[in-house]
């Protein structure tokens, strides 16, 4: 019985990990590469100048205020975003107000040049943040349509990896036997290691993402239990604000923002500003937010000093009060968004993402490489079906990188003039990648692999001389100034096209050596064809998650 | 594709698992609201009425899992459908019951 139980979970296993698979890699890699939102937007705002910040916060509050000042008279709200690790550049943010029918303006952010305080021009683009929003909100669908779509494929990917912890019993008796019989490492071995090795952080993803849209989901039992009030009100519980008053329409001299500072210094006895909020801005009830770095997971109320901003008086605030499964909530979002990660952290939540991404990616070859000995023993070929999986899998494992590397050439090649210049950005994109769906249709797998790999390689390869060619922000300048958000995107392109270019040779090689041992017996053929094949395959894993490591 | 039906017993035609799709998806929904409903009547003196709503709710994707992940592993797709309505109304009626008790009226 436990074992029929065991079986049908396998079952379930690699079908709930199937029809969705290629969905959920789309989501992890951009996911992934969310973790450095805000160094992909620098990088494609390759005008903006590389700062040293030797310049006190107060000469930068000046500045920044100045230049609302002139630009944003009439706007309720202004931020202010102090040059920090990730991003040396000091910029202002606001939300135009909402267009008839829209239920929230735009919201635009400037960056600003520090000495001459006016703002830096760059070209137009969707940058880092444009990249990561396609993984829960998918591009070109509706808001509604994405959040179910992601649900549902979040909802699978969290029976996948249930299932997967009930079905490992199985699989590490499996393990052995595989490794004895083959001499290598299979599929199977990789899908497992990957999952192993990271499993809390798969399910802390998975969940954390159904969290994000919990009311939309769970839509039908929040309606039964609550009318429009109740359900404010519980939502106000299960995330606490920071009140602030709305404008009373008296226009009023504000205080300098630098000046009310040092109030907020004095608190913190320290000068660890992150940005600061404006409210009702010019106006008798004009207040001012300062927020200090995030370190942690937790909530720590003495982080946020709100002042009046004519008076100059600190406006004691209610300390958020978190609900025990408040804490719960927002701690899952916390670790799900990873903000308060330093640099060391942010790089092991980006491999750790890459691991969930090698982990889909493998499981859904591993799905092939099962099927491929008895499928290609079919007289008329092998199943539609069959074909079709080994098609997304090339065309979304290689072609995804692909058309992510074709964004970031968008962005250097499109003409800095062109209308609509950062939706072409996406449409390239989408493009490349929709070429290199296509394309394996057209060519026998093996041969697809290998002309996508080396197509990839090439192109990652070739992104930094690109850079080089139309920046002054290459690696010859880059890497003197120590300006490690450029030499650090170069030399991860040539990290990971260098990867990709092993794993075409790889691929190249085993074919070659797959096509001598079919010729050395034709007797042995029909016997040695899968164990070869599979080693073959086991072998280019390797190389596959090597570089999906880098 | 067939011979992994036959062998773990999910019978040859293809519309029993099609039956048991739609009980993981719907009926497992079903279920998941109940599961939130009767959680939230359970908790709801100890924690205060929102707290309630909001551990029910964060709890229906556990639930939601465990009920597919049941579906899928019963011999037949009318047990599957049969033991998520079964527990759906056991659910509902408790929650009722509970109401009666706690005095609440949402």
């Amino acid at each position: 019985m436990k074992d029929n139980f065991r079986q049908s979970m396998k079952w379930f296993h690699t079908w709930v990990g199937l029809i969705v698979g290629w969905i959920l890699f789309f989501m992890f890699l951009t996911g992934t590469l969310g973790y450095f939102y805000q160094e992909i937007t620098r990088w494609m705002e390759p005008e903006r100048p590389f700062i040293e910040h030797n310049i006190t916060n107060e000469q930068l509050l000046d500045t920044a205020q100045a230049y609302l000042n002139k630009h944003a008279q009439g706007i309720d709200g202004w931020d202010i975003y102090l040059p920090n690790v990730r991003d040396q550049n000091l910029r202002v943010g606001w939300r135009h107000p909402a267009e008839p029918g829209k239920k929230r303006g735009q919201y635009k952010i400037k960056v600003l040049d520090i000495d001459s305080g006016d703002k830096v021009a760059s070209r137009a683009t969707g940058g880092g943040r444009l990249l990561y929003r396609m993984h829960y909100r998918l591009h070109y669908l509706s808001t509604d349509i994405s959040y179910w779509i992601v649900g549902f494929c979040s909802m699978l990917m969290l029976l996948a990896v249930i299932t997967g912890v009930v079905i490992h019993k199985k699989i590490f008796s499996d393990f052995f036997t595989f490794r004895a019989k083959k001499g290598l490492p299979g599929w199977l071995d990789i899908h497992n290691v990957l999952s192993v090795i990271a499993l809390p952080f798969h399910f802390m993803i998975t969940y954390s993402g159904l969290l994000f849209f919990l009311f939309t989901y769970m839509a039908l039992s929040t309606y039964l239990q609550t009318n429009d009030d109740e359900y404010r009100e519980m939502r106000k519980e299960i995330y606490p604000r920071t009140a602030h008053l709305e404008k009373a329409n008296q226009p009023a001299e504000m205080l300098d923002v630098s000046v009310l500072y040092q109030q907020t210094k004095t608190a913190w006895q320290d000068d660890d500003l992150s940005y600061v909020e404006m409210y009702a801005t010019n106006d008798i009830n004009a207040q001012v937010l300062f927020v200090r770095h995030e370190t942690d997971i937790t909530y720590n109320p003495a982080d946020e000093v709100m002042i009046n901003a004519v008076t100059g008086e600190v406006i004691a605030q209610q300390a958020k009060e978190y609900t025990g499964a408040g804490m719960i909530h927002n701690g899952f979002f916390s670790l799900h968004e990873g903000q308060f990660s330093g640099p060391l952290a942010r790089w092991i939540y980006f491999f750790t993402g890459l691991i969930g991404t090698a982990m889909i990616a493998s499981g859904l070859i591993l799905w092939t490489t099962k099927r491929k000995p008895q499928q290609m023993k079919k007289s008329n070929g092998p199943d539609f079906g069959y074909r079709l999986v080994e098609q997304l899998n090339i065309g979304t494992i290689v072609g995804l990188p692909i058309a992510i590397a074709m964004y970031f050439y968008a962005n250097r090649l499109l003409p800095l003039d062109m209308a609509e210049r950062a939706a072409w950005e996406a449409h390239v994109m989408f493009i490349s990648w929709a070429i290199l769906l296509i394309y394996p249709a057209f060519r026998p797998g093996a041969k697809a692999w290998s002309e996508q790999l080396t197509l990839a390689a090439l192109v990652y390869l070739a992104l930094p001389l690109v850079n080089a060619l139309t920046t002054d922000k290459h690696l010859g300048n880059s890497l003197p100034q120590q300006d490690w958000n450029f030499a650090g995107f170069d030399l991860t392109f040539l990290v990971v096209g260098g990867c990709f270019a092993f794993a075409a040779y790889k691929v190249k090689v085993l074919q070659a050596s797959k096509r001598s041992s079919k010729q050395s017996g034709k007797q042995r053929v029909r016997q040695s064809k899968p164990p070869v094949l599979a080693a073959s395959e086991s072998l280019l894993s390797l190389q596959q998650v090597n570089k999906e490591k880098c | 594709m067939s011979y992994l039906f036959t062998k773990f017993n999910l019978a040859s035609p293809r519309w029993p698992v099609f039956s048991r799709i739609l009980a993981a998806t719907f009926g497992g929904y079903a279920l998941a609201t109940a599961s939130s409903l009767f959680i939230s009547q359970l908790l709801l003196n100890v924690v205060g009425k929102y707290q309630a709503i909001h551990i029910g709710l964060m709890l229906t994707f556990i639930v939601y899992a465990c009920a597919a992940m049941w579906v899928f592993s019963v011999e037949s797709a009318s047990k599957a459908w049969m033991g998520l309505i079964k527990l759906t109304i056991f659910f509902t009626i408790t929650t009722w019951l509970l109401m009666q008790f706690t005095g609440a009226n949402s």
